[in-house]
């Protein structure tokens, strides 16, 4: 392998290394290089996930918030507040088993077996509806209001928070079962999937964090 | 935006299309859409905008407090010239600044055709330009904060009313948004698209810093994402969160400035971190060689961004619990900074053994290495500060005009100056002309001296006890010899900031400059191995990549068996060269 010697004048930099000249088109233009054009597999899930972190601190600062103000009060729920826990407990379940159903997606997809991507996505959705159902409920017979007191403020933030980004990720894996029964992917094409189905994962950990704050380590005074 | 205004004229002139000139800016060389090059200088075109805002309205708060007893602007007026000056220099001009420069040039240093995920970055764009004109109508609608902290009153709901606040808070947000969007496009493009033999330690020290101040925002942003969206639940919903004056409904009014100074300490450092990059960059490539140790200052940016989480303290005040961690963290971050300076400096030295002096000096009058000396005294007087500054941290008198003097000599002057630095560097490369020399070294003069003279009068103010939001002062204080010279320093770098933008804009639109050519610095990294500007997708061919300094690599091959060439590098030389 030679070097080319490339001339005093940088302007007609650059030169390959290795000697071969820059493809063309028949038109005289160049193509783009062979290897930059082409990123390397799971850009889309790394992306995704440092969307998540980034989005993990946003939920972070709410959690600081919530401590910071339960640590300062004198009641913790304040009188009278009395939230059940049968309806957050269902929806952990529901949450943990949608967990298992996208990731059935995420398989069947790796495995070329798209029909079994489009039920676990299907189902999966289903589940996400659901969550969301019951979250609603959580609002609706929580029994206090947004601003009756600062434990109502950060109950309905933490949960709405939740709310949004399963909403989201129902979006997400809507577009995904759609483009799954489109044939979109295959055993060494599903970086989009797996992506959606990390974004559907974060979503659940979202719930079990504000399950955990809310409902686990609430109680004091 | 007068880039595209420009595009406009000549894009839909009547000339015929695909006559441009081979060196042409725009239309064709220069592509639009979701072009990386192009949506990253909108960005940077927004963010110069966006200086001279902040700019004119910190001129308009000198000539209020230049002499004593003035009466230019009124108090309340001057809270929201201190509040929007604030605001438009941090989250308007340096984040976008540098998301700009970075999206523009990280693609063309790690030998990448493109960002991660273009049509997002192109979204990221008109996300900000929307968040950006929300915070610029604010203070149309009713009163904004009292600082740019929001914190001064802590915010309760008392005082302002209005939508004014609320229009800011969700713009700060958009603003925030698009950011994160940005780094994660730009980290994702380092991680997954870098030219083959590029290996992450071999990546350009300037892409490096982007990647570590990227972390670092991504880490903090989303915290001050966090903050503005709870104050606007408060505000706009009635909650208490940050208020508890009403009793029994809770809420902790000392809550917001830790909640605020988390997220925007590490945020100050980040858009520092950038600087630090481009001058390393620049001072390597001046100096002809490449950095005196480039791990130790690849470590150094990662200790810069890692440690600024360990200082966020160092700004609050009424803070008792914890001082010393926060004194400790203060101080700590600034070791790496001065050691990354050591770099600097000792890259020179080794350069003007190794080569001849003579040529050395000329290449050192070019703008961007200018800049980059430039940086160098802004940042010593600022770590200088900051040392006294950090002691301090957590006291309640904290806020004097010291802590002004402090962040503009360390988060602002050196931000600003290293960005200069950096477009009037990579500016060539992106529209092909090169800025004037003679313009660039009175710029230079203006800008550094400028900040240096504002600085030293603040610190003076701020050891005669100064407080931060003083609106006016009486002629029986000491404070007028101060004064004058913050003004006087400001005046100049409004002058300087002024000739650069007249510069850039003959040079990109007047096309007065002298073509730029593929490689105007004899530069060390990819970006040089392509035309100026480059094509739509970057490069025709790579060079192979065998070190973190292709290009001068290749320039050794060149020279090659002509036997004894003092700054060869066994290791580095690329295979079959000899």
């Amino acid at each position: 392998m030679s070097l080319v010697t490339v001339p005093a004048t940088a302007d007609s930099l650059p030169v390959p290394a290795s000697g071969q000249a820059p493809l063309l088109l028949p038109t005289g233009e160049a193509l783009p290089g062979p290897v930059p054009g082409r990123p390397r597999r799971g850009t889309t899930t790394i992306g995704t996930l440092l969307f998540i972190t980034a989005d993990a601190m946003v939920l972070g600062a709410m959690v600081a918030v919530y401590f910071a103000i339960k640590d300062g009060s004198a009641a913790w729920p304040p009188k009278g507040v009395h939230v059940g826990t049968y309806i957050p407990t269902m929806l952990t379940i529901t949450a943990v088993m949608s967990a298992f159903s996208v990731q059935w997606g995420v398989f069947a997809a790796r495995r070329n077996d798209g029909r079994n991507a489009a039920m676990a996505l299907g189902l999966t959705l289903f589940l996400g509806l659901a969550m969301a159902n019951l979250e609603w409920l959580t609002f609706v017979r929580s029994g206090f209001g947004f601003n009756d007191h600062t434990y109502g403020t950060l109950y309905d933030l933490l949960i709405g928070y939740h709310l949004v980004h399963l909403l989201a990720a129902v979006v997400v894996v809507l577009v995904l079962a759609f483009r799954t029964v489109a044939g979109h992917f295959s055993g060494d094409r599903h970086d989009a999937l797996r992506a959606g189905a990390l974004f559907w994962q974060y979503s659940n950990v979202v719930w079990f964090v504000v399950v955990s704050v809310l409902f686990l380590a609430s109680r004091h005074g | 935006m007068a880039m595209t205004e420009t595009e406009v004229d000549e894009g839909a002139g009547p000339g015929a299309p695909g006559l441009a000139p081979q060196v042409a800016v725009l239309p064709d060389a220069w592509p639009k859409g979701t072009d990386h090059k192009f949506i990253g200088s909108l960005f940077v075109a927004a963010a110069l905008l966006f200086l001279v805002a902040g700019l004119v309205l910190a001129l308009v708060m000198r000539a209020q407090l230049t002499t004593a007893d003035a009466s230019v602007v009124g108090a309340r007026t001057y809270r929201q010239l201190f509040t929007m000056h604030g605001v438009f220099s941090v989250f308007l001009f340096l984040l976008p600044v540098w998301l700009g420069l970075g999206s523009a040039v990280v693609p063309l240093q790690v030998g990448a055709s493109r960002l991660a995920f273009p049509r997002l970055h192109a979204l990221s764009f008109w996300v900000f330009l929307a968040g950006g004109a929300m915070v610029t109508a604010a203070p149309a609608l009713s009163d904004v904060f009292h600082g740019w902290t929001l914190s001064d009153p802590i915010p309760v709901k008392l005082g302002l009313r209005g939508q004014g606040p609320d229009l800011l808070l969700i713009g700060l947000v958009l603003v925030c948004l698009a950011a994160v969007l940005v780094i994660v496009n730009v980290i994702v493009t380092i991680l997954q698209l870098r030219a083959p033999g590029l290996t992450l330690r071999r990546v350009p020290v300037f892409s490096w810093s982007i990647m570590v101040s990227g972390a670092v925002l991504l880490l903090s942003l989303p915290v001050l994402i966090g903050a503005f969206g709870m104050l606007f639940v408060d505000r706009h919903y009635g909650t208490s969160l940050f208020s508890g004056f009403t009793g029994s409904r809770g809420g902790n009014p000392l809550l917001w400035p830790r909640l605020f100074w988390f997220g925007a300490y590490p945020m100050l450092w980040a858009l520092v971190i950038p600087a630090l990059g481009a001058v390393s960059e620049i001072v390597s490539t001046f100096a002809g060689r490449p950095l005196f140790s480039r791990d130790r200052a690849s470590a150094a940016l990662v200790g810069v961004g890692m440690l600024s989480f360990a200082g966020w303290g160092s700004e609050v005040t009424n803070l008792h619990r914890g001082r010393i961690l926060f004194i400790l963290g203060g101080l700590a971050v600034l070791a790496p900074v001065a050691l990354l300076i050591l770099n600097w400096l000792a890259t020179l030295r080794l350069a003007g053994k190794e080569g001849d002096v003579g040529a050395l000096r000329r290449r050192f009058a070019e703008p961007p290495m200018l800049w980059a000396l430039g940086v160098l005294p802004v940042l010593a007087l600022g770590l200088a500060a900051s040392v006294v500054s950090a002691l301090d941290a957590g006291r309640d008198a904290h806020l004097t005009y010291w802590q002004v003097g402090q962040q503009h000599a360390l988060f602002f002057g050196a931000a600003t100056i290293g960005a200069a630095a950096a477009l009037t560097f990579w500016g060539p490369k992106l529209w092909g002309r090169r800025l004037s020399s003679g313009l660039g070294v009175l710029e230079v003069l203006a800008v550094v001296g400028g900040t240096l003279l504002t600085v030293l009068g603040m610190l003076l103010l701020g050891a005669r006890d100064m407080p931060v939001h003083t609106p006016v002062f009486q002629s029986g204080e000491d404070w007028a010899l101060g004064n004058l010279i913050v003004s006087a320093g400001a005046a100049i770098v409004g002058l300087g900031v002024l000739l650069l933008l007249l510069d850039l804009l003959s040079s990109i639109l007047g096309r007065r400059g002298r073509p730029a050519g593929a490689d105007p610095w004899g530069g060390q990294t990819l970006e040089w191995a392509t035309t100026s500007p480059p094509p739509r997708h970057n490069f025709d061919a790579l060079p192979e990549v065998r070190s973190g300094t292709p290009l001068r690599d290749l320039r050794i091959a060149q020279r090659g068996s002509t036997a004894s060439d003092p700054d060869r590098d066994p290791d580095r030389v690329p295979e079959g060269a000899a």
